[in-house]
């Protein structure tokens, strides 16, 4: 099956452990993964405040995807999601707003969109396209014992109207369970903490340490006191403040924020049988490589 | 006790807002205590519907006119629970009234949106209330540049920089622009960074920011962006 992806730019370097879960597992399910030709950065939201030119770079990744004669495209990153979800948004509401995009991709030789776009979330199209019975039927390495906490962020399902996840496939805008009933096909113990849609404060991450210290140490300390071993993440911004800059979340709330953090899809990855060291586990500047080796090393716990 | 620490919500009101005296006789009763607690009367005298031309002019913020003012946005927010003061319905309110000076005094609290669209969800109303905020927030920083926060300029300058530039991002020249634009670039080799920086050296993810990259004929799309006057 081929489906057309967009890994996007924080994927193709820092995160790059996103980016190889993610293809390492489509291969495993039997995707074929196309990338958008010639990627551009979707704006990470700092272009909003332009109005219409917000839509510009996302609908000249869209205008690429229709031009290589896809109309579905498959996005990890939860920024890139929710960015190129609004322009197909706006594409999709028509009228003057949908002229403007167009006259711009226009003015900078760009192709026109000339379908509507649809644009999924690599969780969502797991669920809903390939189906927890055919990933649970890959499981090598059941996650039988390891307490996972799943941690959604903010842009996989808001703003509801927008975005595929919710009106395609009909996740829960309030309370989504996507990640939840993936890591139970995968043997895990799913722990519920009460902060999965919880802001990380990922936007001001540079600009407001103060409150995106709290914001990720209350995230993380709240998964920690609810009995988690690990939070699987599917957001690399969200990655910037839980993960890499996870000191300053410990330096707000203390030890209880110390918690080791991952890609969801690169438990899949361990559950399918593939080495740490293959899924960059390491990348993870947590310790989820010493959590992962400890939970390979004792089957008996399992 | 602190300044009308009895007010359910005190943190969406401002010192100024409130008025408490330690021996309060009015028409002869006392009201020390308790009932001392008031707030100034609220008189609008001038109004300066400036903002709200610009705001509903904007693509971002069309949406503001619907806003019925039920508080749905605030009362799920997730800044106005840490930031004293942050409070989307006002904001939205001292637009629709004119009320610039409210506005121009809390030009260094509106920009703390973390854009994490509860509010929008929420809404009622079908208000984009997060873009509505951020297109407030880029009037405030038309009209008084100077009262903006300088990490909050230096990171948007530092994300537009590179957008323009390279078309793609790479996040640690991301974070070397912001951090030299403020002067503390020595952060990048600190201690708390240091550790992060050498592994990425190591495991080949430093040389792959490097050759990111820009997308083809990227000029052509960079003087779309360069372009002015488009809202």
């Amino acid at each position: 099956m081929q489906t057309a992806y967009f890994p996007g730019c924080s994927l193709k370097t820092i995160d790059r452990a996103y980016d190889v879960s993610t293809r390492v597992i489509a291969q495993d399910l039997g995707m074929t993964l196309v990338d958008v030709e010639d990627y551009s950065c979707c704006g990470a939201g700092e272009l909003k405040g332009e109005g219409l030119k917000s839509h510009f770079l996302p609908a000249r990744n869209l205008a690429h995807l229709i031009n290589q004669g896809e109309t579905e495209v498959m996005v990890s990153c939860n920024v890139c999601y929710h960015e190129l979800s609004r322009t197909a948004y706006a594409v999709k509401q028509g009228g003057v707003h949908l002229d403007q995009i167009q006259s711009m991709l226009k003015a900078a030789d760009e192709p026109q969109i000339l379908e509507q776009p649809t644009v999924r979330n690599t969780l969502e199209y797991l669920v809903n396209v390939i189906g927890l019975d055919e990933i649970a039927k890959r499981v090598r390495v059941p996650l039988t014992g390891l307490r996972v906490a799943p941690y959604y962020g903010c842009l996989y399902q808001r703003p509801a109207k927008m975005l595929s996840s919710v009106q395609i496939a009909g996740e829960d805008t309030e309370h989504p369970h996507f990640m939840h009933d993936l890591m139970a096909a995968l043997g895990a113990t799913v722990v519920e903490h009460r902060a999965e849609t919880t802001c990380c404060g990922g936007k001001n991450l540079l600009s407001d340490e103060k409150i995106s210290g709290r914001l990720t140490g209350r995230i993380l300390s709240t998964a920690k006191s609810s009995g988690a071993d690990v939070l699987a993440l599917m957001c690399p911004k969200c990655a910037g403040g839980l993960d890499a800059l996870q000191f300053r979340a410990i330096g707000t709330v203390g030890e209880s924020a110390q918690l080791p953090v991952m890609y969801y899809t690169q438990l899949i990855g361990i559950a399918f049988g593939h080495r740490p060291e293959e899924l960059h586990v390491g990348d993870m500047e947590s310790d989820a490589m010493g959590l992962i080796r400890q939970f390979l090393s004792e089957p008996a716990i399992r | 006790m602190a300044k009308g620490s009895g007010i359910i919500e005190r943190s969406l009101l401002q010192d100024d807002q409130i008025m408490e005296e330690d021996n309060l006789v009015m028409d002869g009763i006392d009201i020390s205590g308790r009932w001392n607690t008031m707030l100034k009367t609220r008189v609008h005298s001038e109004r300066d519907l400036d903002s709200w031309d610009d705001v509903r002019a904007s693509a971002i913020g069309e949406s503001i006119d619907n806003c019925i003012q039920c508080g749905m946005c605030t009362a799920g927010c997730t800044v106005a629970h840490e930031v004293p003061g942050f409070n989307p319905r006002q904001f939205i309110y001292w637009v629709r009234v004119g009320r610039k000076d409210d506005l121009i005094k809390n030009a260094d609290i509106i920009w703390r949106c973390v854009g994490c669209y509860i509010c929008t969800n929420h809404c009622p109303k079908e208000v984009n209330t997060a873009e509505v905020i951020e297109s407030i927030g880029q009037w405030l920083r038309k009209q008084v540049p100077e009262k903006m926060d300088q990490a909050y300029l230096a990171n948007h300058e530092a994300y537009r920089h590179q957008l323009e530039t390279y078309g793609r991002l790479s996040l640690p020249r991301l974070q070397a622009e912001f951090l030299s634009k403020l002067g503390r670039q020595k952060e990048l080799f600190g201690p708390d960074l240091r550790q992060a920086a050498i592994r990425m050296l190591k495991d080949g993810r430093a040389l792959k920011t490097l050759l990111i990259g820009r997308p083809r004929h990227w000029n052509r799309s960079r003087s779309v962006l360069m372009e002015s006057g488009q809202t």
